[in-house]
């Protein structure tokens, strides 16, 4: 038996075009509400800090967005990424279950963010920007949009969480080989950053300061817009060159997913891999086709959040956005899988999952770390801990088939690699790692008591 | 800086020879061929310690002994076998001359004895040396107690809550296990460095922990319903949140009902009676002790038949991430088999605000 471990596109077979959902969804979106009007967000609301062709990918209802060819030319570099057939787990696992996963660790700066930083750089040099400004927490996005701002001549400040930045040195330095300009958050560089070090001069900070801190940079400065790493319709959009790469290597082996699933912290990888497969279930040709968000029992957005407008940050300075939410001022406790601490989902991908297209399910820190050690052993790769949600749902699957006798099809998207993330697994491997959970019953009870506003 | 610092030559000499504990049985444990281990702990850990400070200490195997190597003054000189007063006299100089810290190798007895007279108006470390150690002043070996006290000059610490616990010795050593806790000392501990994930890196101050622990619970505890309250100090900062801090008490066991303490420092059969008007009620604890004891030590009010009563289900455990992670799995031990099984497993523990931990809870 020879069969194929990796199943490669040419280039030439890049997506010419993003697939935008919201040309197929049964019901639109909520809008975004300007919470100082409480109507809908217009675009001029947002275009002191967003080039207006991304604005417009944020509201279309257009079914395909071509591709600009200079954002083709870059993606080359890694893309098509490759749809790994994971024969090795497979049979490790002796299931009869066919497991594929996309391999987005394959991007320079090691997972998926880059597809839409290169997007988003692009189309703000179109704009005449000079500089994005943009906060990074544990480095991934940050490190992706120095790298596509490099690319495109544009020039980049991240505002790294402080505490990361004193400990994650190498994120720092990998940012400034992409020529960024870094600060330690909160900085002296604005005026809310130099607010909350008067109030505190030892402060770590926290995502929240330093999302401030760059959307201020941004808001003052004619030359520079702000960037976002994931949530927002256009990411998703752009993140779709996943999915679409993956159904036609699936259709070059005649294939097709019974189950999908992904990690999701705001959404975009996981959406972005799964909504061209998800279009098929929505026009009613793939009615069994099941697709699954994987997220963690710490902080279970999908699984016990309530679907309703609240604000993306904790500060209160994004719009009001529809979607599942603990409440945008519930600090998600300190788990390793740090991307997949938000408080929120993307507005797409939980409004599929509310109209019961999508599902979701939630793990505890050591399972998650135990299916990943296991995938290290079996294929090699040393994922990102968020990654390792979606492998311990795949490995559950897998068993369930062997269980049952059934040959599914498993895909999901392998978003990166950790390999700054040896920290974690040090602990994990050390036996120290805490399962957190989130009190939903207890929460519940408590939110019962607190008098509705709306 | 000043460190007060004490041995008790007999503690520890129990356990070898088939004793539950040693004092007052110094003699019987030497005549059963028992030796000596406190000072022999002592040494390892003052052989270790490196720190710019001043050793306040007695005479003989009751410190000077251990502390050859440091920079010492002896403040206090017993006579024939030291006994529990001769630890408590040289506490009371210790503070006197201006410690800061006191530091005694011993165990529960020791500690109980220190604590009587420290109280909380300096912090108290253990170099475990006992037969029994269920108090949590202790460190974990007498080298991590040098670490500490290195820490400790160097400002390096922070201060924790810790259970000072005994039992009843002549009870303990008719094979019944009766514990108490005797109050709450001050003692240093190494703040760890939490990693934060994406949001930031952070170790959370006891105090900053409780106060989380005690706003979410103020928040989820429902009007009409009976609570019952624990020991302890994560629990009484929910009494505090609720305006009942000086209605609480500290080491028993209360209810607390529609905002009002209906019940102090109650026993089992008062807590029975109580129940049996109550609809629905829920206990909250927190665990005692070094090992982490949910049930079964200190609250033994909390009985199986109160368990029951109140329902698995209605049990709420709240512990500080510290906490949590010095007792790497909670005990239960109700007297009741059945219901142990039933509590063992695992549980969700409230770590923090709208914040949790899965914890393996084990029988005793």
């Amino acid at each position: 038996m020879n069969e194929k471990v990796k199943i490669l596109l040419d280039e030439e077979e890049i997506p010419k075009a993003w697939y935008n959902i919201q040309a197929d969804m049964p019901s639109p979106l909520d809008p975004p509400i300007n919470p100082a009007t409480m109507e809908p967000v217009k675009p001029d609301d947002l275009a002191p800090i967003f080039p207006m062709e991304l604005i417009k990918q944020e509201m279309t209802t257009e079914r395909w967005i071509p591709i600009p060819e200079e954002v083709r030319e870059v993606y080359r570099l890694w893309r098509p990424s490759p749809l790994y057939r994971a024969l090795r787990l497979e049979k490790k696992l002796k299931t009869p279950a066919k497991i594929y996963y996309k391999w987005e660790g394959v991007s320079p700066p090691g997972s998926h963010k880059p597809n839409t930083a290169i997007a988003q750089a692009y189309y703000n040099m179109k704009d005449g920007i000079e500089r994005i400004a943009t906060e990074t927490g544990a480095g991934q996005w940050g490190s992706a949009l120095a790298f596509g701002t490099m690319l495109f001549g544009l020039k980049c400040t991240v505002y790294m969480v402080g505490a990361s930045y004193d400990r994650k040195p190498y994120r720092k330095v990998m940012m400034e080989m992409w020529n960024a300009e870094l600060y330690r958050s909160p900085s002296k560089n604005t005026e809310f950053g130099r607010k909350i070090l008067a109030e505190d001069p030892d402060t770590p900070g926290s995502l929240g300061i330093a999302i401030s801190e760059g959307v201020e940079d941004a808001a003052t400065h004619d030359d520079t817009h702000y960037a976002l790493g994931s949530v927002l319709n256009h990411v998703m959009l752009h993140q779709s060159v996943i999915g679409l790469e993956a159904k036609k290597a699936f259709e070059q082996i005649d294939e097709y997913p019974d189950v999908i699933y992904g990690c999701v912290g705001g959404g975009s990888n996981f959406f972005g891999s799964c909504s061209p497969f998800v279009a098929d279930k929505l026009k009613g040709d793939k009615p069994d086709l099941k697709v699954v968000g994987c997220e963690p029992r710490a902080c279970p957005t999908l699984t016990k959040g309530l679907y309703q407008y609240d604000f993306g940050d904790c500060a209160e300075m994004t719009p009001l956005i529809k979607m599942f939410t603990l409440g945008h001022t519930f600090v998600p406790p300190p788990i390793h899988a740090g991307g997949l601490r938000y408080h929120g989902d993307a507005p797409l991908l939980c409004k599929l999952v509310k109209d019961g297209w999508i599902d979701a399910v939630a793990y505890h820190q050591n399972e998650v770390f135990k299916a990943a050690k296991l995938f290290a052993e079996t294929e090699g790769i040393i994922i990102a801990p968020e990654t390792a949600h979606e492998v311990k749902a795949v490995i559950d699957e897998a068993l369930r088939c062997k269980e049952e006798g059934k040959e599914e099809v498993i895909f999901f998207n392998n978003s990166g690699h950790g390999h700054f993330d040896m920290g974690s697994y040090d602990v994990f491997l050390r036996g120290k790692l805490v399962d957190y959970e989130y009190p939903a019953e207890l929460v519940k009870q408590s939110l019962a008591k607190v008098p509705k506003v709306e | 800086m000043k460190i007060g610092f004490l041995i008790n030559p007999i503690a520890g000499m129990g356990g070898s020879v088939g004793l539950k504990g040693t004092d007052g049985l110094a003699d019987e444990a030497l005549n059963r061929g028992a030796r000596p281990i406190a000072l022999e702990r002592a040494k390892k850990c003052m052989h270790e310690l490196n720190a710019d400070s001043f050793i306040l200490t007695c005479s003989d195997e009751m410190g000077e002994a251990a502390v050859l190597n440091q920079n010492y003054e002896v403040v206090y000189s017993f006579e024939g076998t030291s006994t529990n007063d001769d630890t408590k006299t040289a506490c009371k100089l210790f503070l006197d001359k201006g410690a800061e810290l006191l530091l005694f190798c011993g165990g529960d007895g020791t500690a109980r004895d220190v604590y009587s007279v420290v109280g909380n108006d300096i912090p108290i470390l253990g170099i475990p040396a006992g037969v029994k150690m269920h108090s949590a002043v202790f460190a974990i070996s007498p080298k991590s107690a040098a670490k500490l006290v290195e820490l400790f000059v160097e400002g390096k610490t922070e201060l924790r809550d810790a259970e000072v616990m005994d039992t009843d010795e002549e009870a303990y050593r008719r094979n019944e296990l009766r514990m108490k806790v005797f109050g709450y000392a001050s003692t240093p501990y190494e703040p760890v460095l939490v990693q934060q994930g994406k949001s930031l890196f952070q170790s959370v101050s006891e105090e900053g922990a409780k106060e989380e622990i005690a706003k979410f619970a103020c928040e989820f505890m429902i009007p009409e319903e009976l609570y019952i309250l624990g020991a302890g100090t994560t629990i009484h900062k929910i009494a505090e949140l609720l305006g009942l801090s000086d209605e609480k008490t500290l080491l028993g066991v209360d209810a607390v009902k529609n905002g009002k303490v209906v019940g102090k420092d109650l026993n089992e059969r008062e807590l029975l009676q109580l129940l049996e008007h109550e609809p629905r009620t829920r206990i909250l604890v927190s665990p005692i002790g070094a090992q982490g004891f949910v049930f079964g030590r200190g609250n033994q009010q909390l009985s199986a038949e109160v368990i029951e009563k109140v329902g698995v289900e209605n049990v709420i455990v709240l512990a500080t991430p510290q906490k949590l992670m010095e007792t790497p799995v909670l005990m239960v031990d109700t007297g009741s088999d059945e219901l142990d099984e039933q509590l063992s497993g695992y549980m969700s523990v409230v770590c923090g605000y709208r914040l949790a931990q899965r914890k393996e809870v084990r029988s005793g």
